[in-house]
């Protein structure tokens, strides 16, 4: 598969720390996240009407790619390549997912997919790699974790007047879109990848060696589904909805 | 889909609690998952388990024999069964408050906090969330009520004169511990009080010799002078060092702990040992989803802990107030008031188990074989 954009420079290290390897894998899946997040905003801004809300998709879309960006430079910084694959097949399936809301011209399931789908799991995610990544690898994590946290409040405001509008139809289009959307997102977080190669990691998959780097699939699938389920409480979605949706996600 | 997100109603009550062990955790994950879905492995229960946030889990309602109902939610705090202690105190105290505030954020009118719940906060109501309307309790007055209950019965039914009996209270200076002494102290030939602070001890201590009862202290077990005939076990945690070393043979216990004191493999030839604090409602108990079994894990039919069938109760009543609040302050006048109004919506003691099953059969078959 040919990464969408090329933003590495050929790097030759003769020695790598015994972790960059790991990293590596990290920065790749976190990186194909960002590039898919900037394509999907890109689409976003196709079916608005708005020219402020044009102006504003096409700057998330530049953000996402600045963090991209951030994340190729700090594979440099150990040593690594950071390659990038947003056709890999749960990457690929999530993509879809967006382009189906896109082509119903749907701006708010776009939002919900993205903000507080996508963008929950990558919240939670890069702040617990940031506080366990060593030097500028934790601080780049931990500032995109909190950019990204800024986009859902932005997002938030426009969802919580949708859903005072109407609170059943909002709800049955979140949990339709849960069905589709989450389950893809807890399948690339179970413990161990059991339907084949991720086709992002380099090798073999890396999740049994995260512990090496203080990490956990378990750990990074639990704070998602954390952030998932107060950023739904936030929305206003019965708590005790949302948790049986949650409990019935693969495991 | 499934459930609808949508309707929110209003509340009489809120149940807060905590799962004791990771068998019923994994059974309460179960219900929500739906019989359709393979159960969580184990291990994976242990991983998502601590990461879920406290929010309500079923809806709880309640029928008095006046024919009166109340309705509910219960809340689970999520707390990890292996994190019930000290080392988790901080994370605990948070998780209760966040379930105090979702319980007000639901528009609860009165709120029973439950098992270890009820003990973080019994000292500290100032860490509770800002309330508009919600009023809080611990619950321990009714389970106070229901433990006094207990042992009277379980002596009654063993014969054992409770007036000539060396009473021995684990965990006396909690809230369940002291209530408890001070209901039973006059009615004991002595009392055995036992807990890790010897201040709060030696007040407690001075506060029932005022009245007129023979008190012992001590912070180990080993250094009572005489051996309990009865015991009641009410410590806030399980403790592996908690041997019982000073009891009688043929002892009767009441395991008033939740998580329980007294480990399924404790050795103690002779004694008979029952759960202690628990209530039965008669006129209906329902739960949506339907958690019966689950929540109420007892060989009995509608059988609650105390401490969260006092909210109810009280509900259920319209008397939306703090009755348990504090450490302490649990007297006989306000166990007696508590068990009255419970019973007026027909909530009496349960019948007495343990870990072996019902209690008062085997005794019934036993006193059956004698005749």
């Amino acid at each position: 598969m040919q990464p969408v954009t090329d933003l590495n420079c050929p790097t030759q290290y003769t020695s790598l720390s015994p972790t960059a390897l790991i990293w590596q894998d990290v920065l790749a899946q976190a990186m194909t996240g960002e590039l898919m997040a900037a394509m999907n905003y890109t689409s976003l801004s196709e079916i608005c009407d708005d020219p402020a809300e044009v102006a504003d998709a096409l700057e998330h879309a530049a953000g996402e790619r600045g963090h991209a960006a951030a994340f190729a430079a700090e594979g440099r910084k150990i040593g690594v390549d950071v390659p990038n694959n947003v056709n890999a097949k749960h990457w690929k399936r999530l993509r879809e997912a967006f382009l189906r809301c896109i082509s119903e011209r749907d701006f708010i399931a776009c939002l919900i997919v993205q903000e507080i789908m996508l963008e929950s799991f990558a919240v939670a995610s890069y702040a617990r790699v940031g506080k366990v990544a060593p030097g500028s690898l934790g601080k780049v994590f931990a500032a995109i974790a909190a950019e990204e946290e800024e986009h859902i409040d932005h997002a938030m405001e426009i969802l919580r007047n949708e859903r005072a509008s109407d609170p059943q139809r909002f709800d049955d289009k979140l949990y339709r879109l849960h069905l589709e959307v989450m389950t893809t997102l807890a399948e690339m977080l179970a413990r161990d990848c059991r339907t084949g190669h991720c086709e992002v990691c380099h090798g073999s998959c890396v999740k049994p060696a995260l512990p090496d780097v203080s990490l956990s699939a378990a750990e990074l699938r639990g704070a998602s589904l954390h952030q998932y389920l107060k950023t739904l409480d936030k929305l206003g979605l019965p708590g005790e909805v949302t948790l049986t949706w949650v409990t019935q996600l693969p495991v | 889909m499934g459930h609808s997100a949508a309707s929110v109603a209003e509340l009489d009550f809120a149940l807060v609690g905590h799962q004791e062990n990771w068998r019923a955790a994994a059974d309460v994950l179960a219900v929500l998952r739906g019989p359709e879905r393979t159960p969580l492995p184990d291990d994976e229960i242990r991983d998502i388990l601590p990461w879920i946030p406290p929010r309500a889990v079923c809806h709880v309602e309640i029928a008095s024999t006046t024919g009166t109902k109340a309705r509910g939610c219960y809340i689970d705090s999520f707390i990890a069964p292996d994190r019930l202690e000290d080392a988790y105190m901080r994370d605990n105290i948070a998780r209760v408050r966040e379930a105090a505030a979702y319980a007000i954020k639901d528009g609860a009118k009165i709120v029973s906090l439950g098992g270890f719940s009820s003990i973080l906060i019994e000292g500290n109501f100032n860490q509770l969330p800002e309330r508009h309307g919600t009023v809080f309790t611990t619950g321990n007055t009714l389970t106070v009520s229901f433990i006094v209950q207990g042992i009277r019965k379980m002596c009654a039914l063993q014969d054992v004169d409770l007036r000539r009996s060396s009473l021995l209270i684990v965990g006396a200076t909690g809230d369940l511990g002291s209530g408890c002494a001070r209901c039973l102290a006059p009615g004991v030939r002595r009392i055995l009080l036992h807990a890790r602070n010897p201040e709060r001890l030696r007040k407690l201590a001075a506060e029932l010799a005022a009245d007129g009862a023979e008190v012992e202290i001590a912070t180990d077990l080993r250094h009572f002078s005489a051996a309990a005939g009865v015991v009641i076990c009410a410590a806030s945690l399980a403790s592996s060092s908690l041997l019982l070393g000073r009891i009688a043979p043929h002892a009767i216990i009441c395991d008033a702990g939740y998580p329980k004191n007294l480990s399924p493999g404790a050795a103690l030839p002779g004694a008979r040992v029952f759960f202690g604090g628990l209530g039965q409602v008669t006129a209906g108990l329902h739960f949506t989803p339907d958690f019966h079994g689950i929540l109420n894990r007892h060989p009995f039919p509608d059988v609650v802990h105390g401490c969260l069938l006092e909210g109810m109760a009280l509900a259920l009543e319209r008397r939306f107030e703090p009755f348990s609040q504090g450490r302490g302050f649990i007297t006989p006048e306000r166990v007696q008031e508590i068990e009255a109004l419970a019973a007026r919506h027909g909530i009496y003691l349960a019948p007495l188990y343990n870990a072996d099953g019902p209690v008062e059969e085997v005794l019934d078959c036993h006193a059956a074989a004698m005749m």
